[in-house]
C-alpha cells in the first residue's frame, strides 16, 4: 500500500527548503488556473515535467505512474468539451488543454510529495505559520495509515474465520460484507485516538505556547535564490496574462 | 486430524517465518510456545487457511488448505484471535454469536438453538441482550470463543486466551477450555504463559526462529533449559522441584503432594 510518496534521492529539488517548494507548488497551481489556452498549458506541462525530471531526478516513467489513475478523468474531460463548445474541434482542443491542466496540477503536488519527506513537509507548513496542532494532527494521521491497515488486516482475518466471504456475491452483498470489518475498525480507531490524546497530554503537550524544535530548517542562499526565481516566474505569468493578454482564450 | 507436512512460509520481503515444520494433532490440548516472532501465529494461520503454504502442505481432516477457502475450513478449525474486540460489531451478544452460523447458512431455528447451546458452553447464559463492548475482559474472551464455537468446529485455535485477564476471568476461560477438551475438541493453545501450559496442556510444541525445536509431553518440556528460548518455568514448579516434590501441574497438585510429605 502506498502511504508515503517520498523517495530519497540526491537532487536539487530534494535539497531545497520545504517552504520554497510549498510556495512554488501553490504559485504553480495558481498559474495553471491563470491560463486556459491549450498551447500555453501544454508548454507549462512540458516545463513541469522537464523540471521534475532534471531538477528532481524523477524519471518520466515515475511521472507517468502518478498520472495513470487520472487518465479516466482526463479522457472524460476531453470527451465532454466538444459537446459544450462549438465547433466540436475547438471544444476538443480546449478539452485537451483542461486535461493537461489537471495533469499539471497533479504533477506539481506529486513533485512536492516525492521530493519532500513528511517531516520536512510538515515542518515547512509550521514555519509558514500553520498552527503546530494541525501539523501534528497531519503527522499522526499519516503515521497511522499503516497501523490502521494492519489492524484492518487482523479484523478481516478474524471475520473470515467466522465464515465471512468477502470475494463472493453481488456488489451490494460485498458492500454489506464490509460492515463486520468497518465497525470494529472504527471503534478501535476512536479508542486509539482517545488513548493517544491522553498520552500526549501526559507528555505536556500544549503546556507551553512556544515550542523548540529538535530538528529544524534554515533558508540558505540557494533557497533564497530559488524563491526569487519562483516569484519572478509567477510575476512573469501575471504579466503575460494581464498585460499582454497571452494564454487566455475567451470561450463564450 | 490436522497434519502439517514440511511447511515453509516465506512472507513478502523474503522473511522466512516457518522452516520445514511438521506436526500432527487430534483430540488433545497442544500448547504452541515460543518467543515473540518465532512463527506461532503464522503456523496457526495456516491451520484454517488464512495463509497458504509457500512450500509443504496442511491437511485438515483430509482437506488440503490450498484447495479450500477459509469459510469452508472454518467449519472444522475455529480460530479465536488474541484481541476479542477485533471481531465484535453487532449490537448484542445474541446477534454477535449468530453471525457465524448465519454465514454457514443455517435456518433460524437452528441458529437460535446453537446460540443458546454455545452461550451455555461458555457460561454466558442470560447475556443475549447485552452489548458485546459492555462486557468484562473475561466475558469478552468467552464471547469470542462462543462466536467461534458457534461454527461447531472440531478443532479450536486459541491465541493468548488469558493474556491481560485478572485471575478470576482467566479462571473462567480456563474452565471453558477444559470443558471443550473433555467434549472431544482438539485445542491448540498459543501462549506465553507457562502457568497456563503447565495447567492445561498435554503436549507442547516449541517454535524458535521458525523451526520446531521440541514436540513432546508437558513433563519433558519443563525439563528443558527454557531460558535458552526466552521462557521460564512457573514459580510453583520451581518451588516443587526445590522441595523435591517432583513434577506437578497446578497449585492444587502441589498442596496435595506437600501434605503427603508432611
Amino acid at each position: 500500500m502506498m502511504y508515503n510518496f517520498y523517495v530519497e534521492r540526491d537532487s536539487i529539488l530534494h535539497r531545497l527548503d520545504p517552504r520554497v517548494k510549498i510556495i512554488a507548488s501553490i504559485l504553480g497551481i495558481a498559474s495553471m488556473i491563470l491560463f486556459n489556452s491549450p498551447t500555453m498549458l501544454f508548454l507549462l506541462f512540458v516545463s513541469i515535467s522537464l523540471s521534475l525530471a532534471f531538477l528532481g531526478k524523477i524519471t518520466f516513467r515515475e511521472q507517468l505512474r502518478v498520472l495513470k489513475p487520472l487518465f479516466p478523468l482526463m479522457i472524460i474531460t476531453i470527451a465532454i468539451w466538444p459537446f459544450i463548445l462549438e465547433p466540436a474541434s475547438f471544444g476538443l482542443f480546449i478539452g485537451f488543454g483542461y486535461a493537461l491542466r489537471l495533469a499539471s496540477m497533479a504533477m506539481i503536488t506529486f513533485g512536492l510529495l516525492i521530493t519532500t519527506s513528511q517531516r520536512e513537509l510538515i515542518l515547512g507548513f509550521i514555519k509558514l505559520k500553520m498552527p503546530y496542532e494541525i501539523g501534528l494532527t497531519l503527522t499522526i494521521a499519516l503515521r497511522y495509515i499503516p497501523t490502521l491497515f494492519g489492524l484492518a488486516q487482523k479484523i478481516t482475518d478474524a471475520q473470515k474465520s467466522r465464515g465471512l466471504e468477502l470475494e463472493k456475491g453481488s456488489f451490494l452483498t460485498r458492500l454489506k460484507n464490509t460492515i463486520p470489518i468497518l465497525i470494529p475498525l472504527i471503534i478501535s480507531a476512536i479508542k486509539t485516538a482517545h488513548e493517544l490524546s491522553i498520552a500526549l497530554e501526559s507528555r505536556a503537550f500544549g503546556a507551553n505556547k512556544r515550542r523548540t524544535f529538535l530538528y529544524t530548517i534554515k533558508m540558505k542562499s540557494r533557497d533564497y535564490f530559488a524563491l526569487i526565481v519562483v516569484l519572478f516566474l509567477f510575476g512573469l505569468a501575471l504579466y503575460l496574462r494581464y498585460q499582454l493578454n497571452i494564454g487566455y482564450i475567451k470561450l463564450y | 486430524m490436522i497434519e502439517v507436512r514440511n511447511l515453509w512460509h516465506i512472507y513478502e520481503g523474503r522473511k522466512i517465518a516457518l522452516r520445514d515444520v511438521s506436526l500432527a494433532f487430534e483430540n488433545e490440548i497442544v500448547a504452541l510456545v515460543g518467543p515473540n516472532g518465532s512463527g506461532k501465529t503464522t503456523l496457526a494461520k495456516h491451520l484454517n487457511g488464512l495463509l497458504k503454504p509457500t512450500k509443504g502442505e496442511v491437511i485438515v481432516d483430509g482437506l488440503n488448505t490450498r484447495e479450500h477457502s477459509v469459510a469452508e475450513l472454518s467449519r472444522i478449525v475455529g480460530y479465536v484471535f488474541q484481541n476479542p474486540e477485533n471481531m465484535f460489531f453487532e449490537e448484542n451478544v445474541f446477534k454477535e454469536v449468530a453471525f457465524g452460523p448465519k454465514n454457514l447458512g443455517l435456518s433460524e431455528e437452528e441458529i437460535e438453538e446453537r446460540v443458546k447451546w454455545v452461550l451455555k458452553q461458555v457460561n454466558l447464559e442470560g447475556y443475549e441482550e447485552r452489548h458485546p463492548y459492555g462486557l468484562s475482559g473475561g466475558e469478552k474472551q468467552r464471547l469470542a470463543i462462543a462466536c467461534i464455537l458457534a461454527m461447531n468446529p472440531k478443532y479450536l485455535i486459541l491465541d493468548e486466551p488469558t493474556t491481560g485477564l485478572d485471575e478470576k476471568s482467566a479462571e473462567s476461560v480456563k474452565t471453558v477450555i477444559k470443558k471443550l477438551y473433555r467434549e472431544g475438541h482438539g485445542i491448540l493453545l498459543i501462549t506465553h504463559e507457562m502457568e497456563l501450559v503447565l495447567e492445561l496442556a498435554e503436549r507442547v510444541v516449541l517454535l524458535y526462529e521458525g523451526q520446531k525445536l521440541f514436540d513432546g509431553s508437558v513433563g519433558e518440556f519443563f525439563a528443558l533449559n527454557l531460558r535458552d528460548y526466552y521462557l521460564d518455568k512457573p514459580e510453583i514448579l520451581k518451588i516443587s522441584e526445590n522441595l523435591n516434590l517432583g513434577f506437578i501441574r497446578s497449585v492444587g497438585d502441589f498442596l496435595t503432594k506437600l501434605e503427603e510429605l508432611l
